[in-house]
């Protein structure tokens, strides 16, 4: 599984890295760092649920 | 009234209000946010409103969260620019950087996102925690009752404001009075609060000026935007959201996330036997009971979900409205606890999304935490009565809760 990046989407709402600090990181200005991330299968359940957690839609799940 | 625009179709027009309609005026023991939802979910997805600012001001009322996404997250189409603090003064000047546009806005945030970042935030729970801790342990050594606003939520959120721009504790109760006059007084009251706290950020900075400390007010003095130093009024406009937006928005969160467990003594018990479960209650109450209604103005006409805006006109998106669009939230009006894909609006969409909004959570969820591991099982005060409210902040007070055995 894959979690593209929308980076310009972000606006630093971090429910990504509130819900899954290890999967998703953050600038020190608290954006989600540009770049996709290939998800490994045992995270793929925490991953998909912090990419529905985000506000602006700003990353979307690709299988 | 004013006139309603030509180009307003008389079907969407709406005689709600959040400022004057039958529970957003003071209401014993009511539900604001229920009642807006419910009034403004029957209707089109974006109504019209004569009475959308307490300066009787007409508006569309962005309804739906798809809707408000879009509006919020376009910072061009919408404009922020408003003069909502120095109107109170007789001047016209925005908050920095709430009122603010792009491309100037982005220059302010990445400031500011930094003294406020999650991690950051991480950082300043100790103090968080004390405070509470503090407040709370003072509230049981005075007996078995309390008044949740006065007695807590304000005195916390205004002391972690307080230690966050470097002030001493001792002019707190001061603080809390002029925060209460800005938001919900009369207009005179207004413009006397607003001249005490403009003189008191003045003589904070010309202080940090001479006597540098390791505070928000020394920071912001030495920091460059622009490539250049702040001017003294942009220090000015810069501290002063700060200070109305730390205040009035975490009391009242705090206050609703209390009027809720009182009246649901079950989600009570189970939060306070399953401490664990407050960090994503707190997500559903900040749902739930969402207190704000950013503004915008339209920039250029623009067409959203088949309505037509024009140039000048006001956009208002009340957020404990969107947070209750069964579109984006199955079973809206069931507060889950539990709830997951929690998607709420509750610190707004886009660019302008709360700056605060990482140290709020943490005041929150700190904030239940300590007081349901402190005070015993609580109810509303017999023979008292809460007061809710809407208007530009939702509220509630005289919110008494009484654990006598």
């Amino acid at each position: 599984m894959k979690i593209i990046v929308h980076r310009e989407r972000c606006q630093g709402h971090a429910r990504c890295w509130a819900l899954a600090p290890d999967i998703y990181d953050l600038d020190d200005e608290g954006f989600v760092v540009p770049g996709d991330i290939d998800v490994k299968p045992q995270d793929e359940d925490r991953a998909w649920r912090a990419a529905k957690s985000c506000p602006e839609r700003a990353l979307t799940v690709e299988k | 009234m004013e006139r309603l625009p030509e180009h307003v179709p008389p079907e969407l027009v709406t005689s709600f209000s959040l400022y004057s309609s039958p529970e957003m005026v003071p209401t014993p023991m009511g539900d604001p946010q229920a009642a807006a939802a419910k009034a403004l979910l029957a209707g089109p997805p974006i109504v019209y409103t004569p009475l959308a600012t307490r300066d009787g001001v007409g508006a569309w009322v962005v309804t739906r969260a798809e809707d408000q996404r879009r509006v919020l997250q376009d910072g061009v189409t919408f404009s922020s620019f408003r003069n909502t603090f120095s109107a109170a003064i007789g001047e016209s000047w925005p908050l920095i950087p709430l009122e603010i546009d792009p491309p100037d806005h982005s220059a302010w945030r990445s400031l500011l996102n930094p003294l406020l970042s999650p991690r950051r935030v991480v950082a300043l729970e100790g103090q968080v925690r004390a405070r509470a801790v503090e407040l709370i342990e003072g509230i049981k050594a005075r007996g078995t009752d309390c008044d949740v606003m006065t007695d807590f939520a304000f005195p916390f959120a205004v002391n972690i404001f307080l230690q966050f721009l470097g002030i001493p504790d001792d002019r707190l109760m001061e603080f809390v009075g002029w925060a209460n006059d800005m938001l919900h007084s009369t207009p005179e009251a207004r413009t006397a609060a607003a001249h005490k706290v403009l003189g008191f950020l003045d003589d904070l900075a010309e202080l940090r000026r001479r006597e540098p400390a390791d505070d928000f007010m020394t920071f912001v003095l030495n920091a460059d935007i622009f490539g250049r130093k702040m001017t003294p009024h942009e220090v000015r406009a810069m501290s002063i959201l700060l200070f109305i937006g730390g205040l009035d928005t975490v009391a009242a969160a705090i206050g609703f996330d209390l009027y809720h467990l009182a009246r649901f003594p079950e989600d009570q018990k189970d939060l306070r036997e399953n401490p664990q479960k407050i960090l994503l209650a707190a997500e559903e109450f900040l749902r739930a009971y969402a207190t704000i209604t950013p503004l915008r103005t339209v920039t250029a006409d623009v067409e959203v979900n088949g309505v037509l805006m024009k140039k000048g006109d006001i956009v208002s998106c009340p957020s404990m409205v969107a947070n209750r669009d069964p579109m984006e939230f199955p079973n809206p009006d069931k507060i889950d606890l539990q709830r997951e894909d929690n998607r709420h609006t509750a610190f707004a969409y886009g660019p302008h999304r709360c700056l605060g909004s990482h140290l709020a959570r943490r005041e929150i969820v700190v904030g239940l935490e300590e007081f349901l591991a402190r005070i015993p099982d609580f109810r509303i005060k017999p023979g008292t009565t809460p007061m809710s409210f809407g208007g530009y902040v939702f509220g509630v007070e005289n919110l008494i809760l009484d654990w006598a055995a």
